[in-house]
């Protein structure tokens, strides 16, 4: 592969490690939301990739035909190991759940389901969305410039520190940390009318997703090549 | 359940070319893949499609495996095998060749303004999404004011682990249903 911008280190992560890390978040994200899931290992805990990068490989993985997240970890995985990455990340992925959920279904023709039960998996459901409100704020929060950032480069020193399922789960670190006055530029808000734009027309008014982001995209593509945002 | 070689031939050619136009993830689809499932090839019910819906919802990972579902009542083991590999490898193949090309040109001015420039289209799109969800849920009120305690509490707290916040979801709207 050419030359990187160097901005990201690769080669972070084994094969066997994002193999298990995507099984792992398949596993977890009961109720949906593997996204943010995904988000809080690779841009919260791990710091493989960064804020800006995730948020474009989310645009990427919708944009593509697909079940989104298996897009996602084709992306992540041939991101961080090639080829053989992709292949482990989406198996990961696929894997555990598909055991799971053939379980689930052959207990459900067993005994049935209960309104109890339904309201379990409701509730569960509705908790999974306030995490993917939480993540798109996050990954939102730079480009409409209320300036947080992942500071990867501040774990270098972790760098030959492999840590282990158990050892992510209860490494806690703070995500991110306020830029000191940020100046909210027009750039930041064209970003925020952008976003805007896409919730109200696509979710509020329920215009149709293809041809939407097929005109807002090229638009934002535009935006971001004559006036780029500044890079951190 | 039999797994003869024309049930599984028919299944990959129902599921592969609906892998490559689930554009703007699976849930455009389910539409279609139930036509084909219900109505078309009688793999199930109608009524045992919306449990089967439900269960895939239940399960964690990748909301789309349903169609793995499908296989599997259809065809057993042979089925869900050859589902899954019909519905996720088409395009997962996509997403692989077009990010290849992509980070290829990695460092360049296009490639930023690309990257730039889809990440507030994907904001949007998670928001829209996270919104669609909570008004055709049906469960009202509680599941709006539940997501949006869910996600000040995840930003307010980032170290504190997801799984807390969904069992207390799950706890809330049992508690709720009890008493309701």
């Amino acid at each position: 592969m050419p030359a990187h911008s160097g901005d990201v280190p690769t080669a972070r992560v084994t094969l066997l490690e994002l193999f298990l890390l995507f099984s792992q978040l398949g596993l977890s994200s009961f109720g949906g939301a593997v996204s943010a899931w995904v988000h809080r290992a690779f841009v919260e805990r791990r710091e493989l990739i960064g804020e800006a990068e995730f948020a474009a490989a989310l645009g990427l993985a919708r944009i593509i035909p697909g079940a989104n997240v298996v897009n996602l970890a084709v992306m992540l995985g041939h991101r961080l190991r090639g080829a053989a990455g992709a292949i482990a990340a989406g198996l990961g992925l696929i894997l555990g759940p598909t055991l799971v959920a053939i379980a689930l279904m052959i207990a459900y023709r067993r005994w049935g389901g209960s309104p109890g039960s339904r309201a379990l998996l409701e509730g569960a459901a509705a908790a999974s969305v306030g995490l993917l409100i939480a993540m798109g704020l996050a990954a939102g929060a730079y480009l409409i410039g209320i300036g947080t950032k992942s500071e990867r480069d501040d774990v270098s020193s972790n760098r030959h520190h492999a840590p282990s399922f158990w050892s992510m789960i209860f490494f806690r670190k703070p995500v991110s940390t306020f830029r000191d006055h940020a100046l909210w530029t027009w750039r930041n808000a064209a970003n925020t009318a952008l976003i805007g734009a896409v919730f109200i027309l696509i979710g509020v008014l329920h215009f149709r997703m293809v041809p939407t982001v097929l005109v807002l995209t090229p638009a934002s593509i535009a935006l971001a090549y004559l006036f780029p945002l500044p890079r951190d | 359940m039999p797994a003869d070689a024309k049930t599984l031939a028919t299944l990959a050619l129902v599921f592969a070319p609906l892998s490559l136009v689930s554009v703007g993830g699976g849930s455009s689809i389910i539409a279609e893949m139930q036509h084909q499932a219900v109505a078309v090839h009688h793999w199930t019910t109608q009524r045992e499609f919306t449990d089967l819906f439900a269960i895939a919802r239940a399960a964690p990972g990748p909301g789309m495996l349903l169609a793995t579902l499908i296989g599997f009542i259809t065809a057993g083991w042979l089925g869900a095998v050859v589902v899954t590999l019909a519905f996720f490898l088409p395009s997962s193949l996509l997403m692989y060749v077009t990010v290849s090309i992509f980070n290829r040109w990695r460092g360049s001015t296009w490639h930023r303004a690309i990257e730039a420039g889809l990440a507030p289209i994907a904001i949007g799109l998670i928001l829209a999404g996270a919104f669609a969800v909570l008004t055709t849920e049906g469960s009202g009120v509680l599941a709006w004011v539940l997501a949006l305690a869910v996600t000040v509490f995840r930003m307010w707290r980032p170290s504190l682990h997801p799984l807390v916040l969904i069992g207390l979801g799950a706890a809330v709207f049992v508690v709720a249903h009890t008493f309701a």
